[in-house]
């Protein structure tokens, strides 16, 4: 045997671990998609595997209301790859059911993303997941329905808000003005949030919750208002486990005249509305009295890798990420995720995304969401986040029900904030 | 011969024991320990940390964590209570008309009633989500017809824990019904004909000899009625998720809230010991009463 033998013997010796190693590579990928949505991510999972045949990548879909229970049960033996919301990320990584991404992959986010939604899949500057869609909220209105009740514009102001809902409400015929979801933490929990923003409050600043302030209880009397005079009817807002039920069905019908409501529904509108889509406007969230601007919430979703999988699965389950989330899996520039994700309406964050998907985000209904989100702030990352959320969604709904008064919620809140947060601070 | 006299019997109740104490015993000690420590599911039980009474404290605290479980608590007791009361007089109406032999059609009837039970809750949940929608549901559209303005039903809190008891009661009453005619079956039919002898009409032979001898029977129903109905999960999680304005929360669905999407083990731990505890009492209520009834 000569020398270059041995050293292609060597050579086949070295790589055979890695080839055994690499056709072994079974991964899952846990989604709360619809089936139509997770069939292009198949699709495009099956593209990938045929790039690379040594990796299998299957598809789970659960409803969003059990996707947290999922990824908790399952634990470090759950699935490889797992669809968040960014507020979940900070227990995940307490608990060490995430894993870092590695440094490369930690690179291509900070390079390729807005800085906040990069720092939404980070923990104590640690970057935990590839960030996908981003989602800000805005005002729905009923162009037609306004059109009918002799309303000019959509309002900017909280007065205008009150106004206008009085002329779109007419209860004999079970229309209300403007609906206010219930039964759902964060479908509850964001609107509230963006007329807080939007009338110069905070819900958290600097780990404190911030409930306490004038603006909150400003925002709570909005909420008093429109269910004392008629304007919401909150046995029209109940949400489902799938994030439809009443509250979609009144909108769609025509009952409700305006929704704050964030960019994802469009695909939910579309299909409930038909050709009577067109008749959806979109415009920032209106001012509050003690407010300067409209203002609005966003938040994100981001895909992360399990702390338990093996080093080869975590190692494929990141390219395959980065594959993903880049630019040369999807069409004209964009990537994969970005095509799926505007097959549902919803906002890519990653640069190159939007970029690839301009013209497409100026049509009418996003048109609306995207100009909001340069002043959108995001939703509070904290830990005891979905805690936190959960309680103030009760509250809320207390108040929707005629269960306690503005002052109340206001006390309630923030007594529950302080508690939860200082007990997952700990 | 006497070491194997006395050995023999501890050697097969060996394996019995085994296995009650690894699946049953162990956990319940296990969820008890750990409802006195401050524990993250996602750790093992080593990282628990003791804290005491503070879990029972925050379950009756002022907090949300005190006030939600409360109301899962009292939803729990109202939607057995609910269901109890309304399943077990129906089902003994049902077995008592299923059981007449002579009608037609009573083994038919008999099937369709159990069909309810066997259909699995996914599918139920589904129809009766839809059957309960506010404004194209056809149980409001059936209502209108006889002049009955529209129900909130699943979107109002004064009604949507109402709605899943109905929704409970649709499904469970086949199998208490069967159960009921089990019962029935056991009665000899000489007791109704001395008592028609005697002069007794239908009402005096139901209360003189079908209800005291179904008792058993209906011990037995209230008592698989109870924990079938404080265990109510599927209902909750498949269409109302706890709401409106948690309405609807109910104990176990609210432990797996606390338990599993927070990973407060051990305040889900002590949410579970009190339900465990209150089972119990009831449990023990329904069999004393009982005994008390049969002393007399």
């Amino acid at each position: 045997m000569n020398a270059i033998s041995r050293v292609w013997i060597a050579a086949a010796a070295t790589m055979m671990p890695l080839t055994a190693y690499a056709q072994d590579v079974q991964l899952t990928y846990l989604t709360h998609w619809a089936p139509d949505t997770v069939a292009l991510l198949e699709e495009a999972a099956s593209a990938y595997s045929a790039e690379h045949p040594g990796v299998t990548i299957s598809v789970r879909a659960v409803p969003f209301g059990d996707l947290l229970t999922t990824i908790r049960s399952g634990g470090t033996d759950g699935t490889t790859i797992a669809s968040i919301y960014d507020l979940w990320l900070p227990a995940l990584v307490k608990d060490g059911l995430v894993a870092p991404a590695p440094e490369n992959v930690a690179k291509e986010v900070s390079d390729n993303w807005p800085a906040g939604i990069a720092a939404a899949a980070s923990v104590d500057g640690a970057i935990y997941g590839i960030p996908n869609e981003v989602n800000v909220y805005a005002l729905n209105y009923n162009k037609a329905l306004f059109e009918e009740a002799g309303i000019a514009a959509p309002p900017k102001t909280w007065d205008e808000l009150k106004d206008a809902a009085a002329k779109l409400t007419d209860l004999s015929a079970g229309q209300q003005g403007f609906g206010m979801i219930n039964s759902w933490a964060a479908g509850v929990v964001h609107p509230f949030a963006s007329l807080l923003v939007s009338n110069g409050g905070q819900l958290i600043a600097d780990g404190k919750p911030l409930l306490d302030s004038k603006e909150a209880l400003e925002t709570f009397q909005l909420y008093e208002t429109m269910i004392k005079e008629g304007y919401s009817v909150a046995a029209m807002g109940t949400a489902d486990a799938n994030t439809t039920g009443p509250y979609l069905d009144n909108f769609v019908s025509g009952k409700t005249g305006m929704i704050i409501m964030a960019n994802w529904w469009e695909s939910a509108l579309k299909g409930g509305m038909g050709d009577d889509f067109d008749n959806i406007g979109t415009a920032p969230i209106p001012v509050g009295p003690s407010g300067d601007a409209p203002r609005s919430i966003s938040y994100s979703w981001q895909t992360v890798v399990n702390a338990g999988a093996t080093p080869a699965e975590q190692e494929a389950a990141w390219d395959f990420l980065v594959w993903l989330n880049g630019p040369e899996s999807g069409k004209n520039g964009a990537s994969a995720m970005a095509d799926i994700l505007q097959s549902m309406g919803i906002l890519p964050s990653r640069n190159s995304d939007i970029e690839a998907y301009s013209d497409a985000l100026n049509r009418p209904f996003l048109e609306g969401y995207v100009s909001t989100l340069a002043d959108a702030q995001a939703f509070p990352i904290v830990l005891g986040g979905q805690e936190f959320s959960e309680a103030l969604q009760q509250v809320i709904e207390q108040l929707q029900y005629g269960q306690i008064t503005a002052e109340e919620a206001q006390a309630n809140a923030q007594a529950d904030a302080v508690s939860i947060l200082e007990r997952a601070a700990q | 011969m006497r070491r194997s006299h006395f050995g023999s019997p501890w050697l097969m109740l060996t394996p019995a024991i085994s296995l009650i104490s690894v699946f049953i015993l162990v956990p319940i000690v296990l969820t008890v320990w750990l409802s006195f420590h401050d524990w993250s599911t996602q750790t093992g039980f080593g990282a628990a940390r003791f804290v005491g009474l503070r879990n029972y404290e925050d379950l009756f605290g002022p907090i949300s964590v005190g006030r939600d479980f409360r109301r899962a608590f009292l939803n729990t007791a109202v939607y057995t209570v609910l269901s109890v009361v309304i399943i077990l007089p129906l089902s003994v109406l049902f077995g008592l008309l299923v059981h007449q032999t002579r009608v037609a059609g009573g083994q038919v009837l008999r099937t369709i009633l159990f069909s309810t039970y066997m259909v699995p809750m996914i599918a139920v949940a589904l129809v009766w989500s839809k059957l309960y929608s506010p404004t194209e549901g056809p149980i409001n559209q059936i209502l209108s017809w006889i002049g009955i303005g529209p129900q909130p039903w699943l979107s109002s809190p004064d009604t949507a824990l109402f709605s899943l008891v109905i929704l409970n009661v649709w499904q469970q009453i086949g199998y208490f019904t069967v159960l009921v005619i089990a019962g029935l079956t056991q009665i000899p039919l000489s007791l109704y004909e001395a008592a028609r002898i005697d002069g007794a009409n239908r009402m005096q032979e139901f209360f003189g000899i079908t209800l005291p001898l179904l008792r058993r029977t209906l011990l037995f129903s209230s008592v698989i009625a109870v924990i079938n109905a404080v265990q109510v999960f599927e209902p909750v999680v498949l269409i109302t998720q706890g709401g409106p304005a948690n309405s609807t929360n109910v104990l176990t669905f609210h432990i797996r809230r606390v338990g599993i999407e927070r990973a407060q083990g051990g305040l889900g731990s002590a949410m579970a010991v009190m339900l465990m505890l209150s089972l119990i009492v009831i449990i023990v209520l329904i069999f004393a009463m009982a005994r008390q009834k049969e002393e007399r």
